[in-house]
């Protein structure tokens, strides 16, 4: 895509145009602002991902896709008198995110649906948006920066905010788009945001972070996915200890598990287990025989693994010693990446707990966001 | 927090020219001029004293002017909140006095290219025990008379409900002769005539059906009020019940200052055939424009019968709701079907039971025109509209599938036809 220069003043004297992805919640409202107060030309647009007359989401639950933020989104265009519409994804949504998140569980991992959302929603149908609608920009509330490369190109960098930094979700964006990108707050950190939320009276001052997976809410993902597929389909299997296969006990479904985890095994309370016996976590969820591995803690490091549909945004060398983040919550680890077609081998400087299959491998080099691939 | 004064700055002025008048119809000059002294009159109408008076001789004028205008009497006119509640009042109103009744006739025939407050209405009563059937509409957007015909059941079709114009496609549809081969049935017979009405002369003394529906904020009136006509004799129960207003048959008190614009712009009836040449001498020259200057355009049920005021496009290879937001940003206003309250369209269900597939559904373009639509507007819209499409066709790569060229060759093209 043509390289533009991000002044707020084309050479043609007309403001530049900027598509402000807007979920109606406190960054990406405080990101149009600031592009308001830059001097752009704003142009506000909300996916509407979820049919709101067929679900009973209450207001204040921690996610971001009720038609209650679409009204606060529409509340902050009005506020500076920009033009805003929605765009209805709801098909697309559940094609590129919902399904393959309910198909992912099934298959006994840990999917990433923020990551399908920016890939086939963010970045694709509102690129497509940008170029229609006559904008120069998209521009989005996440927590990541884009700053100039060694070689002048724009380049994705973490935020400044390191607990908020968002680049992981990141890691499928078409490099070639990252020049038609602007992320307005990924220089200031949250307290900031809000900040400046109050300061030009935004509404959304004081609203909520949005929390977990929007789609989902508050009833939680199993439940959610028990909704979708019916309890009849999601038949239950047998907790077994590593390495002996010993039943430990039954469960009712391996979408009720996560790799590394402790909690809510439904075996802590036997009685033949004593006090002093080393805490159990999920090793491998098994989806043929259904059989959910527990065992000690130690089972759960590894110091590598393979992952697959690997993006990059960036070359890199073969070798190369890069800082690789297996999940969002990851604060890196340092890593060899050897890249073979298709896939990339990364080879853990320490051993990595809990690579967690449906996740993704994140590479970094310093501050930019290099790529990614998934854990299969 | 925010204080209102602050807050919205409305766009109102941001809409240069409006071609959406199917989804609502800004009030007219001489409703604007008068709302101040019909709202002095504020007083409840069912009162005894002094302040009933007012509101009672705007009510009873109104109901005058309505009756008058769609053929029927004062005494059939049920003023309710707006096209809606006047479907869902109609057939529930008279299937449950029926019921009532001991009626145990339980088949309904209705159309696929309803409004949803119509649909919605015989899903539910589907739900309590009712047999609804729905007669197909081809591509001509057209009800078959006959299509009706071998489907009614003599003592066993209880309500027939078609629409008599349809607020997409605009196509009219013959109710007169499936009134008259219902009744010929035992059924009885609702109309949908909520677009119809100020666009095309209605009268249903000679439609002769039993109820039919109506809303003001389509015909140049305020919003919150509707009209429903029940023929003298039809049995009505009454949706929502309340203190006796409208004959016991719509509860609540009345919304006299909505009423008393619609009644005003009933009063204006003998303005219509003029204001309906003048929108059909626009609409076709809009429609031969757009299919001379835009390639592969097309008019959706171009060869039916249809409002003088509605155009339905299909514009290959752009997206239509990326079309209405580019038309809006450049102060055009349009729409691409049911106006929906999310503001995020589906494609329409009207023409996808038209047999139109979903790529074709997506690329509609409804232009509804109004009493105030000028040929300078309809120009320029013509020439914004031009613009956008090759601009996205351009994007999209779309290929015209006559000449295989692409539209930018298509710009080049014209501009040497022109030069």
């Amino acid at each position: 895509m043509k390289f533009v220069d991000r002044n707020p003043i084309g050479p043609d004297g007309r403001k530049r145009r900027v598509l402000v992805a807007m979920s109606g919640g406190v960054d990406s409202s405080v990101a149009a602002a600031l592009l308001i107060e830059q001097g752009y030309d704003v142009v506000g647009i909300t996916m509407q991902v979820w049919d709101y007359s067929s679900c009973d989401i209450e207001e204040g639950n921690g996610t971001c896709c009720s038609s209650l933020d679409v009204d606060d989104a529409r509340a902050v265009a009005d506020r500076f008198a920009f033009p805003f519409y929605v765009a209805n994804c709801e098909a697309k949504f559940k094609a590129a995110v919902i399904d393959p998140f309910i198909a992912g569980y099934l298959e006994g991992k840990t999917p990433l649906p923020c990551v399908n959302c920016n890939t086939f929603l963010k970045f694709d149908h509102l690129i497509t948006r940008m170029k229609e609608l006559d904008c120069d920009f998209l521009a989005t509330g996440h927590y990541a920066k884009i700053e100039p490369g060694p070689d002048g190109r724009p380049m994705i960098v973490t935020s400044d905010d390191s607990w908020k930094d968002q680049t992981y979700f990141l890691f499928t964006i078409d490099p070639t788009v990252v020049p038609r990108l602007m992320f307005p707050i990924g220089h200031l950190n949250k307290d900031r945001v809000r900040e400046i939320a109050e300061e030009k009276n935004l509404l959304i001052a004081r609203k909520k972070d949005s929390t977990g997976i929007c789609f989902v809410g508050n009833q939680g993902y199993a439940n959610f996915i028990e909704g979708h597929v019916g309890k009849a389909q999601l038949p239950g299997g047998f907790i077994r200890r590593h390495p002996s296969g010993e039943i430990l006990a039954e469960h009712n479904g391996i979408h009720g598990f996560t790799y590394g985890q402790r909690k809510g095994l439904g075996i802590a309370m036997r009685a033949d287990r004593s006090e002093s016996e080393a805490p159990l976590f999920v090793l491998k969820i098994d989806p043929q025989s259904r059989d959910v591995w527990v065992g000690d803690e130690s089972y759960l490091f590894s110091d590598r693994v393979t992952v697959k549909d690997v993006r990059l945004l960036g070359k890199i060398e073969d070798g190369e010693r890069l800082k690789v983040k297996i999940r969002y919550a990851h604060k890196g680890a340092f890593a060899r990446v050897f890249s073979s077609p298709g896939q990339v081998d990364i080879q853990f400087e320490e051993p990595v707990r809990a690579v967690t299959p449906g996740q993704a491998a994140v590479f970094y080099r310093d501050s930019q966001l290099v790529g990614g691939g998934w854990i299969p | 927090m925010t204080n209102l004064t602050q807050s919205p700055t409305i766009l109102n002025s941001g809409v240069r020219v409006y071609l959406d008048h199917n989804a609502t119809t800004p009030p007219d000059a001489g409703v604007l001029s008068r709302v101040l002294t019909w709202a002095q009159d504020w007083g409840n109408p069912s009162s005894i004293h002094q302040a009933g008076r007012g509101p009672k001789a705007r009510l009873r004028e109104s109901r005058e002017f309505v009756a008058k205008m769609i053929g029927a009497s004062p005494l059939e006119i049920i003023f309710t909140a707006g096209g809606s509640e006047s479907n869902s009042a109609a057939v529930r109103g008279a299937l449950s006095a029926l019921r009532h009744k001991g009626d145990l006739r339980r088949h309904i025939l209705t159309s696929t290219i309803e409004h949803p407050s119509l649909r919605r209405a015989f899903e539910s009563l589907a739900k309590s025990g009712y047999e609804i059937e729905l007669v197909p509409v081809d591509r001509s957007g057209r009800i078959k008379v006959s299509d009706v015909e071998s489907r009614l059941r003599l003592n066993e079709t209880v309500l027939v409900s078609f629409m008599l114009a349809n607020n997409e496609t605009g196509v009219i549809q013959d109710v007169k002769e499936i009134t008259r081969i219902a009744k010929a049935a035992g059924a009885l017979v609702h109309t949908d005539a909520v677009q119809a009405l100020g666009k095309i002369p209605v009268n249903l003394r000679d439609l002769d059906v039993d109820y039919a529906s109506f809303a003001g904020h389509k015909f140049y009136s305020l919003k919150g009020t509707g009209v429903l006509y029940a023929r003298r004799g039809a049995p009505l129960e009454a949706l929502i019940s309340g203190g006796g207003q409208e004959r016991g048959r719509r509860g609540g008190t009345e919304n006299t200052l909505a009423i008393a614009s619609l009644g005003y712009m009933c009063s204006r009836a003998n303005e219509l055939e003029m204001r309906a040449e003048k929108m059909r001498e626009l609409r076709d020259h809009f429609e031969s424009r757009v299919c001379a200057e835009i390639s592969e355009a097309s008019i959706t049920c171009h060869e039916s019968p249809r409002l003088p005021s509605t155009s339905s496009l299909l514009l290959p290879g752009i997206d239509g709701e990326t079309l209405l937001m580019s038309l809006d940003m450049d102060g055009f206003a349009a729409s691409t079907g049911a106006a929906c309250s999310a503001g995020s369209p589906e494609p329409s269900p009207v023409l996808l039971a038209m047999g139109l597939s979903r790529d074709e559904a997506q690329c509609s373009l409804r232009v509804g025109l109004g009493w105030s639509t000028s040929l300078e507007e309809i120009d320029s819209f013509v020439e914004v509209l031009k613009k956008i499409v090759l601009r996205l066709r351009a994007l999209r790569g779309w290929q015209d599938s006559s000449s295989g060229t692409n539209s930018e060759q298509v710009i080049q093209k014209s501009v040497g036809v022109l030069l």
